[in-house]
């Protein structure tokens, strides 16, 4: 640690420990006083700016000493009062100086609405309102939209708190546009007009305020003596909803929850209480348990991995798995198990090897507060939540740890569980095989294979650019290339999608051939490495092969194109009966089939599909 | 409330935001002559005192606090029964 670091990490300390308002405005002005600069190159900075409507010092202090204390180094730039518009529009000023890699804008509704407006509110017409409206909207949206071109930043920007008064009283939201709808219809709109951007994001600062309790957002001393827009305890609160976007953006978040079982996915203790025994239900006793699993099932849907670390007995657990009416998490949503009366520590090495991420994305559910001890000394990078000791708790628990942020969700994430658990499984049932023949069969494999159609075609493109290692001659086409092979006679592109037992693979192999009058030529033959060692390539060969001899041809010619990264391919065309061209040069070896004599067959193991 | 203990925590936020040890905080100490007790500064203590104390202060007190001593006679003011 260099000296610098050692400073900051001093003055850190005290609001680590305790980290209110005042320790973090005192930190804050204590490293400001350093005057430590963060070099251009520090790949660890995160450069924060701060603009708005209010005094923002306070909000910028707190960010700044927040990012710090999750170990970023931070630079911060905190606009004037209300001088937000000349910041952005101003091409020079301070805020693109700093080439932020964050941008918070707070702007208070009250500060750009007429200063009478509670007051004239209630004699203006529904058209007045929905003008107003736009206007407020339209004067966002075109900063944020000179903010995206001027700056590669991420750009959050704070709705609007809806007021708790309404002039109207009880019968606010029977106007045709009350005063609180007013409000409302602000934010819905911002979120509509932000759901296409991908840098920009509205902060939904009105759910903050409610969940933290709108009268204790604002401190009327220091609003009125100093404008001054977020309380001293409502500060804090606030710079953790900010951090959330600062963490996905540098991928600081977690990926994986590892879970007890006896005490906290159910209650009691399966191997003494026994199935019938446990507290697990849609009534009480057992219900929050439930509840509990519900919330993490709705979190495996969104992507997040579940595994599984007990001290048990294998047979007892799977029990509950299997046969319990009220258990919402079964064996196919864990992507690893650890169940076993082995140490935690060294299981949770184990299933971060297993699943193939680091420790530092995982968090760590144990009722028992020495496991959880033991966990977090030996590996401090886990996230170990010190879990309520009631019960009843966990899902509340689980709801506010708000650790498992994405900017933005894939198709992957969604079904991140089931690929996880299919690979878990289909290595259990390996392992368990007699030979790999066996193992194959018992997959249930299904291949499609067929020229590709439209729907699919944007796949094939994506895996002819990014497959390098079952690739045999890694030729990159584009689009509008394969889409000539697709119309042209004397060409065919083949996709082929891959189905086991355990999920769907979706599309995962691609074949170009050029047809000639006796011979077919494979351009290109690549597979994704995920079905690798399943036959499947032999498949979409065997398909080729007998298209070939359906419109007469003689020969199948293959070719090899050796890359650093296709050896997994190199005898691809040689292990089904191939014969080398002589001379073939050392760049592209060809291999040639004679239908006359030779064949491709589809393994016994594999239905193929032909539609 | 004793008067040790409102002093102490007097000191306490002093400390934190004039980023000074308690000792080296004397009642002569005066805004004027100290770099660090700015605007922003007076501020964040006027405010930490009413979150403190629960009490709240006038503008022109607010203003009128020129140093530790006036702070000190202040609160005694405004926490004497």
């Amino acid at each position: 640690m260099s000296r610098d670091d050692e400073r900051i990490s001093n003055i850190l300390a005290p609001a680590r420990e305790n980290p209110s308002y005042l320790n973090l405005w005192s930190a804050y002005k204590k490293i400001e006083a350093l005057g430590i600069k963060v070099s251009k190159n520090d790949t660890n900075a995160v450069r924060i700016a701060v603009i708005g409507s209010a005094t923002l010092e306070p909000l910028a202090a707190c960010l700044d000493i927040k990012t710090r204390i999750v170990g970023f180094n931070v630079k911060t730039f905190v606009g004037g009062f209300n001088t937000y518009r000349q910041e952005i529009l101003d091409k020079n000023s301070n805020l693109y100086k700093l080439s932020p890699d964050v941008i918070v804008l707070s702007i208070d509704a009250w500060s750009i609405l007429d200063k009478l407006f509670i007051a004239s509110f209630i004699r203006m017409n529904e058209k007045e309102r929905k003008n107003i409206q736009k206007e407020v909207i339209a004067g966002i949206c075109s900063l944020v939209d000179t903010l995206e071109s001027s700056t590669s930043a991420l750009i959050l920007v704070n709705n609007f708190i809806i007021p708790s008064f309404t002039p109207f009283g009880i019968v606010d939201n029977k106007q045709k546009l009350g005063f609180l709808q007013f409000f409302g219809e602000l934010n819905s709109s911002l979120a509509q007009r932000f759901q296409e951007k991908s840098r920009s994001f509205v902060v939904d600062l009105d759910s903050i305020a409610s969940d933290f309790g709108k009268s204790r957002v604002i401190n009327w001393n220091t609003w009125y003596r100093g404008s001054v827009p977020f309380s001293e305890q409502f500060t804090p609160i606030l710079v953790d909803e900010y951090l959330r976007y600062i963490l996905a953006l540098r991928g600081k978040t977690k990926k994986c929850i590892v879970l007890d079982l006896d005490n906290t996915l159910w209650g009691g203790i399966i191997g003494e209480d026994g199935l019938e025994g446990i507290k697990l239900g849609n009534t009480a006793p057992g219900i929050e348990y439930v509840e509990f699993q519900k919330t993490l099932l709705s979190l495996y849907n969104r992507g997040i991995i579940l595994a599984i670390c007990s001290k048990n007995n294998y047979d007892d657990v799977v029990k509950v798995f299997r046969e319990h009416p009220f258990q919402i998490l079964k064996e196919e949503h864990f992507a690893a198990l650890r169940i076993n009366w082995q140490n935690k520590v060294v299981n949770l090495e184990e299933l971060a090897a297993e699943i193939n991420i680091g420790l530092d994305s995982m968090v760590f559910l144990d009722d028992n507060p020495v496991e959880r001890a033991q966990v977090s000394q030996v590996h401090p990078e886990v996230l170990v939540v010190d879990m309520p000791k009631n019960p009843r708790l966990y899902r509340d628990m689980l709801e506010n740890l708000k650790v498992f942020d994405v900017l933005s969700l894939t198709k992957e994430d969604l079904t991140r569980g089931e690929m996880y658990a299919g690979k878990r499984k289909r290595s259990e049932l390996e392992k368990s095989a007699t030979s790999i023949e066996d193992f194959l069969r018992t997959l249930e494999l299904k291949v499609t294979a067929n020229e590709v159609n439209d729907f699919d075609a944007p796949r094939v493109v994506q895996l002819i650019g990014k497959t390098n290692q079952f690739n045999l001659t890694t030729k990159r086409y584009t689009d509008a290339e394969v889409n000539n092979f697709r119309q042209s006679k004397e060409a065919a592109v083949y996709s082929m999608a891959v189905k086991d037992r355990f999920g769907d693979e979706g599309i995962v192999g691609v074949a170009i051939v050029r047809k000639q009058t006796s011979d077919w030529l494979i351009d290109s033959f690549l597979m994704s490495c995920r079905v690798i060692g399943r036959s499947a390539e032999t498949a979409m060969l065997a398909k080729i092969v007998a298209d070939a001899r359906k419109s007469k041809a003689q020969r199948v010619l293959g070719e090899y194109i050796p890359t650093n990264k296709n050896p997994p391919a190199a005898d691809f065309y040689k292990r089904h009966g191939f014969v080398m061209h002589t001379p073939s040069d050392d760049n592209v070896i060809t291999w040639i089939l004679n239908l006359a004599d030779q064949t491709v067959e589809v393994p016994e193991w594999i239905e193929l599909i032909e539609e | 409330m004793r008067l040790t203990e409102i002093e102490d925590r007097l000191l306490d936020i002093l400390s934190k935001v004039l980023l000074l040890e308690k000792h080296e905080i004397s009642d002569e100490l005066k805004r004027k002559d100290f770099e660090p007790w700015d605007s922003m500064a007076h501020f964040i203590i006027v405010s930490e005192l009413e979150n403190e104390f629960e009490i709240f202060f006038e503008d022109e007190e607010v203003v009128d606090i020129w140093s530790v001593g006036d702070l000190k006679a202040l609160l005694r003011k405004k926490l004497s029964p």
